[in-house]
């Protein structure tokens, strides 16, 4: 008997048919990934599935153990057991761990919380996982990573037999997939259901019992995870072949450093312990520089630091288009030709309120003004540009970010940078929740940037994509250099021993 | 990449657009609909609302309530507020008046020094905020306490003239000079021929530019009913004593706030401090200077209302600004502006400070008591934003 199933959903929107006939069951005990492109449909399929759109807002029937089931909310869903962890973290920063594992369903002694309760289960939920974390740890110090298990945790903690995680790893580095991972395989023991979405397909396919593919609203097809492959999965997603994940070119002749940094050691603030600590590397044009490292090993923090947006330098050179560069802030950096995709693009990246073109131009206004006054068909002409060049999908430049794909978003934050006409670009996860097809693309702007003679110092979690792109890694380990690789020594054991601190003997 | 290009991605993260027209045109007729509701009210219960000399003085008092508003929007814009720019005004035109009638200055130094004071002080406030990370609330509930002390100080807690003696100088024709009606007709059409000069003008470059341009038709309806409008302003205003100078400050200060907000990049990152302020970072932006610039502007905008709303009381008496804050604010918000910033224009400011003084002017018209004007300019403003609010969820 199905736990949860979908029967012929079809769900419209005013022009739209964003679900068409999906056919979908999930079993006790199974790992059940669902993958598509942006778009395809699987963000509309939870929300059905969890009571956002509301039932008589879509056809067909959704069955809970095999009863139709109709959920006004989500808190209708959620009684039935059914517990969904959204991309976006929907933790409150100011509270604690554990009063936000409780938040809603807090343990009661009469009319009041029971914290030691609260407490002393936080503890527990935590450690049956073996997440080192103290539940009194306000929100707010915790990490990206961290955030995530927690919010899974307090999904577990509502005692769900069905979980639906989306892009659950985004945010995360390959120990911390780990836990997660092991979670899920420990839950499925215990008779849980999981619905996984994903675009990071080798997860996928080491979890997964059963795939379940959309593709423009429709489920075109649902295998078992052991008779396909990542290419098999692919070739549904996109109806058509993507032969070469990373397609670096590294033809492009290499020029002179344009980024170098010497015994960098940096602190968050002044007189704090640096957590940045003697780092070099050396970019030179027409390179592609990746840093990796887990969660936590100043990955972005180096990015953000040589940028002008964090930190305080404690001692160490760094040195742009070989001058040095002593003291920087981001309209400097900007200035100087030094410009960063943050990996956080809403938070950091975009206007989501405001139109693409505004978006696009923000960082460039020098170029389009004159005599004080933005010259506005200046601009929409170079907005233009980049939107054409970028092939960022939308009806036009008025359209306001915040209804765009991460895709697209991405492609508005990446355009914005290159708008200033950057020689070095700093791309701090810039594929992170975006789609195949997307990601591509992504992968093409960093070889013609190359190309032109730009130099990219690229950061990202994923360890086949920084070793399909970069010319050079450096894999940082605890705010430290733990090795600086060659491509002829790309290979994933050894690049993630430098990121743990040990020597790759050792490993 | 091929599939996401035919399924419209919005789907995917944001419950879809119902269709959105009718709902923005219904958002955007709202104000004038409004105030033409006030209007007609107003016009029925009392003919001498829509006589000239009646209009003359909403336009003076108007003048003063809008100028103030329009500079507090430079501060709403980043996500600032300022709650002192009432006692501030207040300050302001006191200095002036105490340099005029005590110290027998010539009222264009009075005017200047003054001026200059204002500049200083809403600076440092400015960069005090920036600098401290405090909230502008406070830091501005504190200055309004100060100023309105200070300003009490200055004029010794008595009525000071703006004037020695019934004489007239520049200080006192702020609000009781008006424009020759042949120079204001004269002024009106080169208005409407600027006006129609530079929307036509914007319109071939975005052409030439291949950008979206609105149709021929949309352009002269636009530009006729503008010039109309002008035209009927100063037609009226010719019938009691001609363009009030305070209005055409009035308009000074909107223009250029207006050219600030949406042309210059100074404007630009006003919005963006206001709508992500870690984005805006990020992006180059030099916050705190583009703030402190924003506290700037508004420490000038406010001196020159406080010298039209002295001016307008004939003296500095220790009532000068009592809650214009609040009705600055009232107008912003009225005219759509968020108080957590990055919304809101001057268009939109400009329409809310009208709608507040058509209230205040046709109450007190009608000769009822302060105590319901109070409670009506409060149910008024609430529920302007109740529609506002209702009108976009839509």
């Amino acid at each position: 008997m199905a736990l949860l199933e979908a029967r012929q959903l079809t769900k419209r929107f005013p022009g739209v048919v964003a679900l068409d006939g999906v056919s979908f069951d999930l079993q006790p005990g199974e790992v059940h990934a669902l993958c598509g492109e942006n778009g395809a449909g699987k963000s509309t399929l939870i929300k059905t599935l969890s009571g956002i759109h509301p039932a008589g807002t879509y056809e067909g029937e959704i069955r809970v153990d095999d009863r139709v089931a109709r959920f006004e909310s989500l808190q209708d869903a959620e009684t039935a057991g059914i517990a969904v962890i959204y991309q976006e973290l929907a933790l409150v920063d100011e509270m604690s761990v554990a009063e936000n594992i409780f938040l809603g369903h807090e343990p009661r002694r009469g009319p009041w919380v029971d914290w030691n309760t609260a407490h002393a289960e936080a503890a527990r939920l935590l450690e049956r996982f073996k997440i080192q974390l103290d539940p009194e740890t306000p929100v707010r110090a915790l990490g990206v990573g961290q955030k995530q298990l927690v919010e899974i945790v307090k999904a577990l903690g509502k005692q769900s037999r069905i979980l639906i995680l989306d892009e659950p790893t985004a945010a995360l580095a390959e120990a911390e997939v780990e836990i997660l991972l092991r979670i899920l395989r420990d839950l499925r023991t215990q008779g849980v259901g999981c619905i996984y979405i994903s675009h990071k397909l080798g997860e996928v396919m080491s979890i997964a019992d059963r795939i379940t593919v959309l593709r423009d609203g429709a489920s075109i097809v649902t295998t078992a995870a052991r008779e396909t492959d990542i290419p098999g999965v692919i070739r549904h997603m996109v109806g058509r072949e993507i032969k070469d994940l990373f397609p670096r070119d590294r033809s492009a002749p290499v020029g002179e450093a344009l980024l170098s940094v010497k015994d960098l050691t940096v602190a968050p603030s002044p007189g704090a312990p640096p957590r940045l600590r003697e780092i070099s590397f050396e970019v030179r044009a027409g390179q592609v520089l990746g840093i990796g490292g887990l969660m936590g090993a100043g990955r972005s923090e180096t990015l953000l630091h040589l940028f002008g947006a964090w930190g305080t330098r404690v001692s160490g050179e760094v040195r742009l288009n070989g001058q040095p560069y002593p003291d920087p802030s981001p309209g400097h950096s900007i200035r100087h030709g030094l410009v960063m995709v943050t990996d956080d693009r809403k938070r950091y990246g975009l206007h989501l309120d405001q139109p693409i073109g505004y978006n696009l131009s923000l960082s460039s206004l020098d170029r389009v003004t004159r005599r004080g006054l933005v010259n506005e068909a200046a601009e929409s002409q170079l907005d233009r540009e980049f939107f054409d060049a970028l092939r960022v999908k939308a009806p036009g430049l008025e359209t306001p970010v915040g209804g765009l794909s991460g895709g697209n978003q991405q492609k508005v934050v990446i355009g914005k940078a290159l708008m200033t006409g950057p020689r070095v670009v700093f791309l701090d996860e810039p594929t992170r929740g975006i789609d195949v097809g997307a990601k591509l693309e992504v992968y093409q702007l960093i070889n013609r940037l190359t190309a032109e003679g730009r130099a990219v110092v690229l950061v990202s979690s994923e360890l086949p994509e920084l070793m399909g792109m970069s010319d050079r890694i450096v894999m940082l380990h605890e705010g430290a250099v733990g090795g600086t690789f060659q491509p002829e020594d790309f290979q994933q054991e050894t690049l993630m021993a430098a990121a743990m601190g040990r020597r790759a003997a050792d490993a | 990449m091929n599939a996401a290009a035919t399924a419209p991605e919005a789907t995917d993260s944001t419950p879809p657009a119902a269709p959105r027209i009718p709902g923005a045109a219904l958002r955007e007729l709202a104000m004038p609909l409004m105030l033409a509701a006030i209007w007609i009210l107003f016009a029925v219960l009392s003919p001498q609302f829509l006589s000239a000399r009646n209009l003359s003085m909403l336009l003076i008092e108007l003048s003063f309530t809008a100028a103030l508003a329009v500079g507090v929007l430079l501060v709403l814009l980043p996500g600032h507020t300022d709650l002192s720019v009432g006692a501030g005004a207040g300050l302001t035109g006191g200095i002036a008046s105490v340099l005029v009638f005590r110290y027998g200055w010539p009222a264009p130094a009075a005017l200047l020094l003054s001026l200059a004071v204002g500049l200083v002080l809403y600076w440092g406030m400015g960069w005090f905020i920036v600098r401290n990370r405090i909230q502008a609330f406070i830091v501005t509930l504190g200055a309004m306490l100060a100023f309105r002390g200070a300003f009490w100080l200055v004029i010794g807690s008595v009525t000071t003239p703006v004037a020695r003696g019934g004489e007239t100088n520049l200080y006192s024709l702020l609000t009781t000079y008006y424009l020759p009606p042949a120079a204001g007709l004269l002024l009106a059409a080169g208005v409407v021929a600027v006006l129609g000069w530079l929307t036509w003008r914007t319109r071939q470059r975005r052409l030439a530019a291949d950008a979206a341009a609105e149709s021929a038709e949309g352009t002269f309806l636009r530009i006729f009913i503008a010039a109309q409008g002008v035209l009927l302003t100063v037609l009226v205003c010719n019938q009691y004593r001609g363009v009030p100078l305070a209005f055409l400050m009035l308009c000074a200060v909107a223009l250029a706030v207006h050219v600030m907000t949406r042309h210059m990049p100074f404007g630009r990152y006003l919005y963006a401090i206001g709508g992500n302020e870690e984005a805006a970072v990020v992006s180059g932006i030099p916050t705190q200077r583009v703030v402190t610039t924003a506290f700037l502007i508004l420490g000038g905008i406010v001196a020159v209302t406080g010298f039209m709303a002295t001016a307008y009381a004939g003296a500095s008496t220790t009532t000068v600004g009592d809650l214009m804050e609040l009705d600055a604010i009232a107008a912003c918000v009225i005219g759509g502006t968020s108080l957590k910033g990055g919304r809101g224009t001057v268009l939109g400011a400009l329409f809310g400070a009208l709608i507040m003084a058509s209230l205040l002017n046709g109450m007190t018209l009608l000769s009822v008591l302060p105590e319901t004007k109070f409670i009506v300019r409060g149910l008024v403003l609430v529920f302007a934003v109740w529609m506002d609010v209702k009108l976009r969820r839509r």
